[in-house]
């Protein structure tokens, strides 16, 4: 999912960006985010909620509400929103993938 | 008018504790008033830690029985849901040799009182929590049966067990008055009702020198604000509390990952401001960043500030007055919810006229009339 025609705005998809979510290879653009790549390839659950588990993804998307809390590169609660991708990051959510909804 | 057997001015977990204690001995018609909503003051903006290592033999005393009691309290006050006591043990760090020579006595004395604490060395202190900075500190106690609460949790589980028992409560009541005749209690007035009483008991907390005051009573307490973060949760790195007395920090991480820690301002100063500062921010920064630098990578999600009532001996008060009907619960110097039970048991004792046990007449307000004998706790964060 990702807007390819825009009125005003021009998106130049040309570098592509290679990593791993949950071990999984996967492909991104140069200029995405984390979070915006990993929509992109079709992931909506990024997280659990604290007492109930409950789904959680991609939320607010500036950084303030947590929905998208991840591990990346072995440092833990990463704001995938927020951060951009880079070659060879690995990725991980710790979210049953089974359980989407 | 109103009437009540008795007037619990702060709906605390100090008030609670008493109110249920009071009740399950049969009392009727108490009634428990708040100036706020439930959970407002300083039990909801306290560390939460429970400790039994201390200096002095009566706040031993009274921790080892406030943690039996947290020990089956989800059971004792057939609570729904579960208190959250972790038992991870304190791990208080000593970072010099006086600090040494006073904990071998603190570790005699906690032990002689049936404290199972422990003087641990450095390399023992490191395999309980491997991400100490070893140049940190010089020796450390542990005590495994020390540990944390939820107090929002704990004070629900008092709340409802109270109110079961037919425990009265009133929020957004701010007790305006208190009004005496032939030096006895007569009415509580607040900002929304009177109540006719002939008992009052002063449980409010920071606020405790100002209920005094409306009975003509000078509590020696003092409040100020200490400040408090939490992080965001991170994955289990911290198993006990770990605190330092001279290098002025406690941190431990709750059960669902977050990490929290609060140290105190020497300057603070004395009156009810529970603001968030700065200066608190980054000496807490560098504090954790000395101790335990992995803490120390967890980004802040909140600051706030609680109230410390502190005595000048940094015991409490738990006792009758010389105005009859007015008691006494305050002056906590920043351990009233680690104390909670031992303080409803104690006061409902004082209050009903049973006989006493042998360390709660050190506890009465009057020790402080002649200042050169009391014995002061050191072990203070």
């Amino acid at each position: 999912m990702r807007v390819k025609e825009h009125p005003i705005l021009n998106f130049n998809h040309q570098n592509e960006i290679h990593f791993t979510y949950n071990e999984k290879p996967m492909v991104g653009y140069e200029g995405d985010t984390i979070g915006a790549a990993l929509y992109d390839n079709g992931i909506r659950h990024f997280s659990d909620s604290v007492v109930h588990k409950r789904p959680r993804g991609l939320y607010c998307a500036i950084g303030n509400c947590g929905s998208c809390y991840m591990q990346v590169n072995g440092v833990e609660n990463v704001k995938t929103c927020m951060t951009l991708l880079e070659d060879d990051m690995r990725v991980i959510s710790e979210v049953d993938e089974d359980k989407d909804d | 008018m109103n009437r009540a057997e008795i007037v619990i001015v702060g709906a605390g977990i100090s008030g609670l504790s008493i109110a249920y204690n009071l009740a399950k001995k049969g009392m009727k018609n108490i009634v428990v008033l708040d100036k706020s909503h439930f959970l407002a003051g300083a039990t909801a903006r306290c560390g939460a830690g429970v400790r039994q290592q201390w200096a002095t033999e009566l706040n031993c005393i009274l921790a080892r029985k406030s943690i039996e009691f947290f020990s089956h309290a989800n059971e004792t006050l057939n609570y729904h849901r579960d208190i959250e006591f972790k038992q991870g043990g304190y791990l208080i760090l000593s970072t010099s040799k006086e600090e040494d020579i006073q904990f071998e006595k603190n570790v005699k004395l906690q032990n002689s009182l049936g404290i199972p604490t422990k003087h641990l060395t450095k390399d023992e202190a490191l395999k309980i929590v491997p991400h100490l900075n070893p140049d940190s500190f010089t020796t450390a106690t542990f005590c495994e049966t020390d540990g944390h609460i939820n107090p929002f949790l704990m004070s629900e589980a008092y709340y409802l067990a109270a109110q079961k028992l037919g425990v009265e409560f009133h929020f957004f009541n701010e007790v305006e008055d208190i009004v005496l005749e032939d030096g006895k209690i007569a009415k509580v007035i607040t900002d929304k009702m009177e109540i006719q009483t002939n008992k009052v008991v002063d449980a409010a907390g920071g606020y405790a020198q100002e209920i005094g005051g409306m009975v003509g009573i000078d509590i020696p307490v003092y409040s100020e604000n200490h400040e408090i973060l939490v992080t965001e949760r991170a994955t289990q790195m911290l198993e006990p509390m770990v605190m330092s007395f001279s290098k002025n920090i406690y941190c431990q991480q709750v059960p669902h990952g977050s990490i929290m820690m609060g140290r105190n301002n020497p300057n603070a100063l004395h009156n009810h401001d529970v603001s968030s500062s700065w200066r608190f921010l980054d000496k807490m920064a560098k504090t954790v960043n000395h101790i335990l630098p992995e803490v120390a990578k967890q980004r802040v999600i909140r600051t706030w500030g609680g109230l410390y009532n502190i005595t000048p001996d940094f015991q409490p008060i738990i006792s009758d007055s010389n105005v009859k009907g007015f008691y006494i619960a305050c002056g906590y110097s920043g351990h009233g919810f680690m104390f909670a039970p031992i303080t409803g048991e104690l006061l409902t004792e004082i209050i009903l006229g049973e006989p006493l046990e042998y360390y709660a007449k050190a506890l009465h307000m009057d020790r402080f009339n002649d200042m050169d004998k009391i014995d002061k706790e050191h072990s203070v964060v």
